[in-house]
């Protein structure tokens, strides 16, 4: 098939759109290949027909998205991650025993805000019933704006089921920061809007969702814990 | 959203840290782009499990593909939302996945384009295809409509439309050049 202006334009057209199908489809991505002024045209049309695709009403993808996006890119690390700490296990299931009702839940928040003047802190903790140790410590290394849970006597949650952790607003929705992975280090890269959010709300809950996090992209479980964060 | 300058530069920024491989960096993005991604897969497949597939393989081509981007392809954000548009397309076309609503009436279909937006939405260059689209025919647009956010083929669209596929083929050709030359005016 020759190559004529008026067959790019048509096709690249119809390889953007969709309808370019099979072996015309394969013979067209070669042509592609083969010339800069095919590629340009395809450009053109990605460009213009784009623009149908932002009218799109956004939708928020369940956590489990991210984390199968890290998985693969990352097995090493997230393998890691999953792993029960050795030896620990007898430990975890005995927590998981003793503490149901009675459960206490204390977290403590050192977080660097940006916004707020150099040094100062936002920190808090969650107690739900009158034990002191802490389930989780928080920390947010401030140039990395990583925010870091780190397990001290969390139980794993229940079979099939997952802990996520959530920014609260002060009005809408709250913003997922992720689920929990049991016995591992949760790390989080507070966005600007997530910052901004916290730093405003200074409130952080955990809920119990489904295995791999909400999928609806907001709370579906009990919300077990909420804390509210203090400035230092 | 992400459409202003600032927004845009923004995005750049990003997609150049994540070229080198840069991890926060790539989380950021999706923090940023996946629900405007989603949205577009969601939209295109008709159903939740292969939309979330088709994000998961866009930003896994983000992350391995960041440095094939440059402003001949669009803003950064377009060219995302082709990426998530082009996975999507792939997995239906590899798993014959059609939506259970792709039946739904045309009507329908022009009435989300011309549906509420966010108003920062409405960039130049999207008011301008809009105005091109309205000049094309009836049958022309919702062809070409249909084809974008339906992901139909050239026969499922004969159906859908109960026209010949002659016919629909030449409705999305013809219309397709018209629009360009509305759109170099």
């Amino acid at each position: 098939m020759k190559r004529t202006p008026e067959r790019i334009e048509s096709l690249a057209a119809e390889y953007v759109l969709g309808t370019l199908q099979g072996r015309a489809r394969r013979r067209f991505e070669r042509w592609m290949m083969e010339s800069v002024t095919v590629r340009q045209e395809v450009w053109y049309w990605e460009e213009k027909l784009g623009m149908l695709a932002s009218e799109v009403p956004s939708e928020v993808p369940p956590v489990s998205v991210w984390a199968a996006i890290e998985k693969r890119l990352w097995p090493e690390q997230m393998a890691a991650n999953d792993a029960p700490p050795q030896g620990k296990n007898w430990f975890w299931t005995g927590w998981s025993l003793a503490a149901t009702a009675a459960a206490m839940v204390m977290a403590v928040l050192f977080l660097q805000e940006p916004k707020l003047p150099v040094g100062s802190q936002l920190s808090g903790a969650i107690v739900q019933a009158n034990v002191s140790d802490p389930l989780w410590l928080v920390s947010e290394s401030a140039e990395q704006r990583l925010l870091k849970l780190r397990p001290v006597a969390a139980d794993p949650a229940q079979s099939g089921k997952d802990y996520e952790l959530w920014i609260v607003p002060e009005d809408g929705q709250p913003l997922s920061l992720g689920v929990i992975p049991a016995g591992g280090v949760h790390q989080v890269t507070l966005t600007d809007k997530a910052r901004a959010t916290l730093s405003s709300s200074r409130t952080l809950a955990i809920s119990l969702e489904p295995r791999g996090g909400s999928p609806t992209g907001a709370p579906t479980g009990p919300i077990l814990h909420v804390t509210k964060l203090y400035e230092l | 959203m992400a459409e202003s300058n600032a927004d845009q530069e923004y995005l750049m920024g990003l997609l150049v840290a994540v070229s080198r491989q840069d991890r926060e960096a790539f989380h950021e993005l999706y923090q940023c782009m996946a629900s405007r991604m989603f949205g577009v897969c969601l939209k295109l497949a008709g159903q939740r499990e292969t939309a979330e597939e088709a994000l998961q393989e866009a930003f896994i081509q983000i992350w391995h593909h960041a440095r094939e981007y440059h402003r001949d392809r669009g803003t950064p954000l377009g060219w995302m939302m082709t990426i998530a548009r082009y996975r999507t397309l792939d997995l239906m076309r590899a798993r014959k996945v059609r939506q259970s609503s792709g039946d739904q009436p045309i009507e329908q279909m022009h009435d989300e384009r011309a549906g509420p937006l966010d108003e920062s939405l409405r960039s130049a260059g999207a008011a301008e295809l809009t105005g091109c689209l309205d000049e094309l025919t009836n049958a022309q647009r919702d062809s070409i409509l249909l084809t974008f956010y339906k992901g139909l083929s050239h026969e499922e669209l004969s159906t859908a439309l109960s026209s010949p596929l002659g016919t629909v083929k030449s409705w999305i050709r013809r219309g397709l050049l018209a629009l360009k030359r509305c759109l170099e005016q």
